[in-house]
C-alpha cells in the first residue's frame, strides 16, 4: 500500500463522479451564436480589436490588452460579429462581450504539428501569452505571468494538478486518460520556462487509471514523478497541493514562487502542448455537465462562448425540474439565475441540481462546534470572521485571517447552523477593499 | 427558454449531514443509557423527573419563541437535552414542581432571554441547577424540609460526603459500585459507566473531542494526588463525569480552538478540587464549568490558531 499524501484539515463530501468518470469526452454541436466575454481572466479587462460586421476566422484575436497581467480572447467559431454588448457573465457581471453569429461551414484551421522540443524559455512564454492561456482549473489567472516569476525566485519544482477534488466534475480525470502524451509535453514546457528540475503530477488515489496511464507514458523519465494523493477536499488548492506534495507552506499574502514551486491544473497544461505545437489558441474546453438534473450526464468539448442552455440541451436537457444550475463545480462554482450565461476559459463544468436536490434550510445563530475550524484547509476560525463580519467589524475579520480565505467552502459545508461563511467572507473583502480605496 | 426558478446562493451548493439537530440529538442518544440506569435504580423518582423536566423545556422554549416573535426550533433537541441534563444531576427526591423552576430559569432566562441557542454564555442546565441550590438554601428548609446537597431519607448520603468525611471513610462507596452503579446522589452520578458509554458515542460521531474531559479529568486525578486526597475516588464520585464529558463540552459555552479548551479544562479541574476540598462538595463541578463558561470569551480572544504558512498566530 503505498502512502497517500494530503494536508492538514478539509473535508471528505460524497465524489459523485461515477455518472462520467468512464465517459470518453465528446463533441457537441455549434451554438447559433457564441458569446466571448472580454475578461475571463483575473487582470485587466480587454478591448475589442474587431467591429460589428466583421468576418472572423477561429482562432482570430478579438481581444487583447497592453497590462502585463491580462490574456487576449480569441473566436472561439468562424462566422459574423453581430453585436458588441454588454452580457452578464456567470458571475452576474455585466461584461462587454463580443457576440459571433456561427458559420459552421467553416471549421478551424490550426498548423502543422511541429516539434515543441527547440522551443526556448521565452518562445515558451509568448505562446502561453499569444494563446490567452490562462489558468484552466478555474481561477483563470494568466499563465504567462505565472510562467515569469520574480528574477529573485528561483522555481525548482512545477506541479500539475489533477486532483479535481470538486465532487461531480471528471474532466481532468478524462483528459489525463485521453491527453496523457500532450499532458506530459506541457508540463515539460512549464518546467523549460520557468528553469525548474522537477515535475510532479498530482493525482488522487481515486484516479488510479490515471495514474497509471501517466506513469506508464512517463516510462524511466526520472525528471517527472506521479505522486498519489489522498481522497479529501480541496487537495488541490494550490497551498494545500504544494504542501501535500512538498511539504512547503506558502506564506500568507505569498504566491508559490515563494517557496520555489509553480502548479498548474492539468488542462492548462494540455491547452499549453496544443498552442505550442500547432498554434492553437484557447478557444475550447472540456467540462463535466453533470447532476441528478441532467438528463445524459457527460464530459464534453465546448466552444468558449457557447451559452449554458445550448450545452444542457445537448445533454439530453433536464431530468425533471432543476432547482440548482452551477457553473462549475459544487464547492466552488457560481448558481445562475438563468442559462444565459457563457462558457469561459475557467469553466470546469455544468452542474444541474434537481429540485429536491437543493436544501433550503435556514441558517441559524453559530453553536460553536467548531467543525468549521477543523475543516478550514488554512487553519483559520472562520466562525470568528463570519461573527464580525455580521457586525461590521472587519478589522476583526481581518485579524481573524479573511484575507487568506480563498473560499474553498468546507466551513459552510460542515456548518450545523448552515451559516453561509463562503457570502460573509466575500462581504468582508469587499467591505476592506473598498476602505483600503478611500 | 423557460423560466425555471432557479434557487441562486454563495458556494458551496452541497452540505454536509450535521445540522444543529442531528448534535443535539446525539447528546439525547448518548445520554439514554444513564438514563436507563436512573430509571433503573430510583423507578418512579427519576421517571417523574425526567418527563416534567423535558415536558417543560419543550413548552418553555415554544411559549418563549412565540413570545419573542422567534421561528420555532422545537426540532432541534436542544430543549430535550437541557431537560435531560437538569433532571439528571438533581437527587431523585427533588420535587417534579422544583425541577421545572430550574428548567424554566435554564430555557428562559438563561437560554431564550439571553438571544436563543449559540448566543447564550452560560450552560442552561447548569445555571438552572446552581440557580435552584441557591434558592434553596433560602427557601428549601421552609418548604422542603432541606435544602439539596443535603443527605435525605430517601438515598443514600451522596459520596461527596466522604471527601472530607474522615472518620466516615469507612462507609464511602468503593470505586467498582461508583464506577458500575451507586445510588447515592444525583440521577446522573449513578454509573459512570453509562457516562462513559455515552462519551463514547458522542467522541465517535466527532461531536466532542477529548480535548476538554482530558484535561478537566487529568488535572482533578493529579491535583488530588498532589494534595493527599484519594485521585481515583475524587473523579469517580459526584459529577466529574458527566460534568467533564456532557456538558463543559457544551458547543456554545466551550472555547473554540485546542489550546483554548485545554487551558479550559484545567481551569475548570483546578476549581473543582479547590471547591471540593475547601469550600462546599456539592455543586463543585456545576460552579466550576459555569466559571469555565464565563472565560470562555477570553480564552477565545488569546488563542487564535496559527495560521497556515504564518510564523505569528496573529498579524
Amino acid at each position: 500500500m503505498v502512502e497517500l499524501k494530503t494536508f492538514r484539515g478539509g473535508i471528505h463530501p460524497p465524489y459523485q463522479k461515477e455518472a462520467t468518470a468512464a465517459k470518453s469526452t465528446e463533441d457537441i454541436s455549434l451554438p447559433a451564436e457564441v458569446v466571448i466575454p472580454m475578461q475571463q481572466h483575473v487582470g485587466a479587462h480587454n478591448s475589442p480589436t474587431v467591429n460589428v460586421g466583421d468576418r472572423v476566422d477561429a482562432g482570430q484575436k478579438i481581444g487583447s490588452s497592453e497590462a502585463f497581467i491580462s490574456a487576449p480572447v480569441h473566436a472561439s467559431v468562424s462566422g459574423t460579429v453581430k453585436a458588441i454588448e454588454g452580457r452578464p457573465d456567470f458571475t452576474g457581471a455585466q461584461v462587454q462581450s463580443v457576440v459571433i453569429k456561427v458559420d459552421p461551414s467553416q471549421p478551424p484551421k490550426w498548423a502543422e504539428k511541429k516539434d515543441t522540443g527547440s522551443l526556448s524559455a521565452e518562445q515558451i512564454r509568448d505562446v502561453a501569452k499569444e494563446a490567452g492561456l490562462v489558468g484552466l482549473g478555474g481561477a483563470a489567472f494568466p499563465t504567462f505571468v505565472k510562467l515569469s516569476p520574480p528574477a529573485d525566485k528561483r522555481i525548482d519544482t512545477v506541479i500539475i494538478n489533477g486532483c479535481e477534488c470538486e465532487p461531480f466534475l471528471t474532466c481532468d480525470h478524462r483528459l489525463m486518460l485521453e491527453r496523457a502524451d500532450d499532458l506530459i509535453s506541457g508540463l515539460k514546457l512549464m518546467m523549460r520556462a520557468v528553469g525548474a528540475d522537477k515535475g510532479i503530477i498530482g493525482v488522487e488515489a481515486n484516479k488510479m487509471d490515471a495514474a497509471d496511464a501517466l506513469t506508464t507514458k512517463l516510462g524511466g523519465d526520472s525528471s517527472i514523478e506521479v505522486v498519489l494523493l489522498e481522497v479529501k477536499y480541496p487537495e488541490g488548492a494550490e497551498k494545500m497541493l504544494i504542501d501535500a506534495v512538498t511539504g512547503r507552506r506558502v506564506p500568507p499574502g505569498k504566491l508559490p514562487s515563494e517557496v520555489g514551486v509553480l502548479v498548474q491544473n492539468v488542462q492548462t497544461a494540455v491547452a499549453l502542448h496544443d498552442a505550442a505545437s500547432t498554434g492553437k489558441p484557447v478557444i475550447d474546453r472540456v467540462i463535466t455537465v453533470t447532476g441528478g438534473g441532467i438528463k445524459e450526464p457527460k464530459n464534453v468539448l465546448v466552444k468558449v462562448g457557447t451559452p449554458i442552455s445550448h450545452v444542457i440541451d445537448q445533454c439530453g436537457g433536464f431530468a425533471g425540474t432543476p432547482g440548482k444550475v452551477v457553473m462549475g463545480g459544487p464547492m466552488t462554482g457560481w448558481a445562475q439565475k438563468d442559462l444565459s450565461a457563457a462558457v469561459v476559459k475557467g469553466t470546469s463544468g455544468i452542474l444541474v441540481l434537481g429540485k429536491d436536490e437543493v436544501e433550503y434550510g435556514a441558517e441559524r445563530e453559530c453553536v460553536g462546534c467548531d467543525k468549521c475550524i477543523d475543516a478550514c484547509p488554512m487553519f483559520l476560525m472562520p466562525n470568528f470572521i463570519v461573527k464580525y463580519t455580521k457586525r461590521g467589524k472587519y478589522d476583526e475579520a481581518n485579524r481573524f485571517g479573511v484575507q487568506d480565505c480563498f473560499e474553498c467552502g468546507c466551513c459552510a459545508y460542515v456548518c450545523a447552523s448552515r451559516i453561509s461563511h463562503v457570502a460573509y467572507v466575500r462581504k468582508a473583502k469587499a467591505e476592506l477593499a473598498a476602505a483600503e480605496k478611500k | 427558454m423557460a423560466n425555471h426558478d432557479l434557487v441562486v446562493t454563495a458556494p458551496p451548493h452541497i452540505k454536509g449531514k450535521d445540522m444543529i439537530s442531528t448534535g443535539m440529538r446525539d447528546v439525547a442518544i448518548a445520554l439514554i443509557p444513564l438514563v436507563v440506569m436512573s430509571l433503573v435504580f430510583f423507578r418512579l423518582y427519576a421517571l417523574v423527573n425526567l418527563v416534567a423536566a423535558v415536558a417543560t423545556a419543550l413548552a418553555c422554549e415554544y411559549v418563549m419563541r412565540k413570545m419573542m416573535g422567534r421561528e420555532p426550533t422545537l426540532g432541534d433537541y436542544s430543549a430535550v437535552v437541557t431537560g435531560l441534563l437538569l433532571a439528571l444531576i438533581l437527587p431523585p427526591t427533588v420535587p417534579f414542581w422544583w425541577v421545572m423552576i430550574g428548567v424554566i430559569i435554564a430555557v428562559a432566562i438563561v437560554k431564550e432571554l439571553m438571544g436563543g441557542l449559540g448566543v447564550n454564555l452560560f450552560n442552561p442546565a447548569l445555571f438552572g441547577f446552581v440557580s435552584l441550590i441557591i434558592i434553596s438554601r433560602i427557601f428549601g428548609p421552609i418548604v422542603l424540609g432541606y435544602s439539596l446537597g443535603g443527605i435525605n431519607g430517601v438515598t443514600s448520603a451522596t459520596p461527596l460526603t466522604f471527601i472530607k468525611g474522615g472518620a466516615l471513610n469507612g462507609l464511602r462507596p468503593g470505586y467498582w459500585n461508583l464506577f458500575l452503579a451507586h445510588g447515592g446522589g444525583a440521577l446522573g452520578e449513578v454509573s459512570v459507566l453509562a457516562v462513559l458509554v455515552g462519551a463514547a458515542y458522542l467522541l465517535y460521531k466527532g461531536h466532542i473531542t477529548w480535548h476538554i474531559p482530558a484535561s478537566i479529568i487529568g488535572t482533578v486525578f493529579v491535583l488530588s494526588a498532589i494534595l493527599g486526597e484519594n485521585p481515583l475516588y475524587m473523579i469517580l464520585a459526584g459529577g466529574v463525569m458527566l460534568g467533564s464529558f456532557f456538558m463543559a463540552t457544551d458547543w456554545v459555552t466551550s472555547p473554540d480552538t485546542r489550546l483554548g479548551q485545554v487551558i479550559y479544562g484545567v481551569l475548570i479541574g483546578v476549581l473543582i478540587v479547590v471547591m471540593r476540598l475547601y469550600a462546599a462538595p456539592t455543586g463543585a463541578v456545576a460552579y466550576s464549568i459555569l466559571i469555565g463558561n464565563a472565560v470562555t470569551p477570553l480564552l477565545n480572544r488569546l488563542f487564535v490558531i496559527k495560521r497556515f504558512g504564518a510564523v505569528k498566530s496573529v498579524s
